[in-house]
């Protein structure tokens, strides 16, 4: 049937593609679809309209995957063994900020997603404090 | 004769219906919503922007510097790439990602042939919060 949602379905990906590994590495492309999903929580709790809903949850599952996404290239990719040396809990850290990811994905819990943001800015303060900004943006980061 | 106009006018209604459809399927033909991934046009586009392509505007004349064209990655051709075109050589376009420092482009693989390039971008429609029309496009 021709809906207006099934119009507005991307019906391909398009790739704005990048084929080296650039180097740049910023926590705030995982914390903007944290944000994200936190505020879509709370227009999902502030609405009654089923077939709004429906669409928050949707969305929201999507961003929740970035988020997981983006915190899997940052682990994978920018943090270095020396890193690991100055943070021995890194790992946990990013395993509990990608399980808080996945509970942010599976629920509607505004909570959820207000931690996980905390748990963004942690990663961050420790991207920053090993020359994230200097080292991986161009020209350092706009503050 | 009135009653020749009479039963006229179910006829026109109904050839004014079907002509109506067709120029709508026609028109919808041209026009595609797609979904960015990859960051190489960041700031300006990120992955997961939707966006409205159409392919009107190149059946009639040839890409501009500015515009935000999508073309097959000639070394991929399985791939579809989004990027802009920063110069008109000719028949050859010049593509560079936005963010040139994370983008690979006619830089790497040369100019592609304007033939190949049939989608502009114009504008995005999600997220809500940042939709609208496409920084650089023109017309």
């Amino acid at each position: 049937m021709l809906t207006v949602r099934n119009l507005l379905r991307p019906t391909r990906r398009v790739h704005a593609h990048c084929d080296i590994p650039c180097g740049v590495y910023d926590p705030e492309q995982a914390r903007i679809e944290a944000e994200s999903c936190m505020k879509i929580i709370e227009k999902y709790d502030a609405s009654d309209d089923e077939v709004f809903r429906a669409r928050c949850i949707d969305v929201k599952e999507e961003r929740a995957e970035l988020v997981k996404h983006h915190l899997d290239v940052l682990w994978h990719d920018y943090f270095k063994p020396e890193h690991l040396e100055k943070y021995p809990n890194l790992h946990e850290t990013f395993w509990k900020a990608t399980k808080q990811a996945s509970k942010v994905k599976q629920g509607v819990d505004a909570g959820a997603a207000r931690e996980l943001l905390s748990m963004i800015d942690t990663i961050d303060e420790m991207w920053k404090s090993t020359g994230g900004p200097e080292k991986t943006r161009v020209n350092g980061r706009p503050s | 004769m009135i009653q020749q106009g009479g039963r006229a006018w179910p006829l026109l209604f109904a050839l004014g219906l079907v002509a109506g459809a067709a120029g709508s399927v026609a028109l919808l033909r041209r026009l595609d919503v797609v979904e960015v991934a990859g960051s190489s046009m960041a700031p300006g586009l990120l992955p997961g922007d939707r966006l409205l392509v159409e392919s009107i505007s190149y059946a009639r004349r040839r890409p501009a510097a500015g515009e935000v064209v999508l073309a097959r990655d000639p070394r991929s051709p399985a791939r579809e790439l989004i990027k802009r075109v920063a110069d008109v050589q000719g028949s050859r376009l010049q593509l560079r990602g936005d963010a040139p420092e994370a983008s690979t482009d006619s830089r790497d693989f040369g100019a592609v042939a304007v033939d190949g390039v049939r989608w502009r971008a114009i504008l995005r429609y999600w997220p809500p919060g940042r939709a609208g029309r496409l920084p650089g496009a023109s017309g």
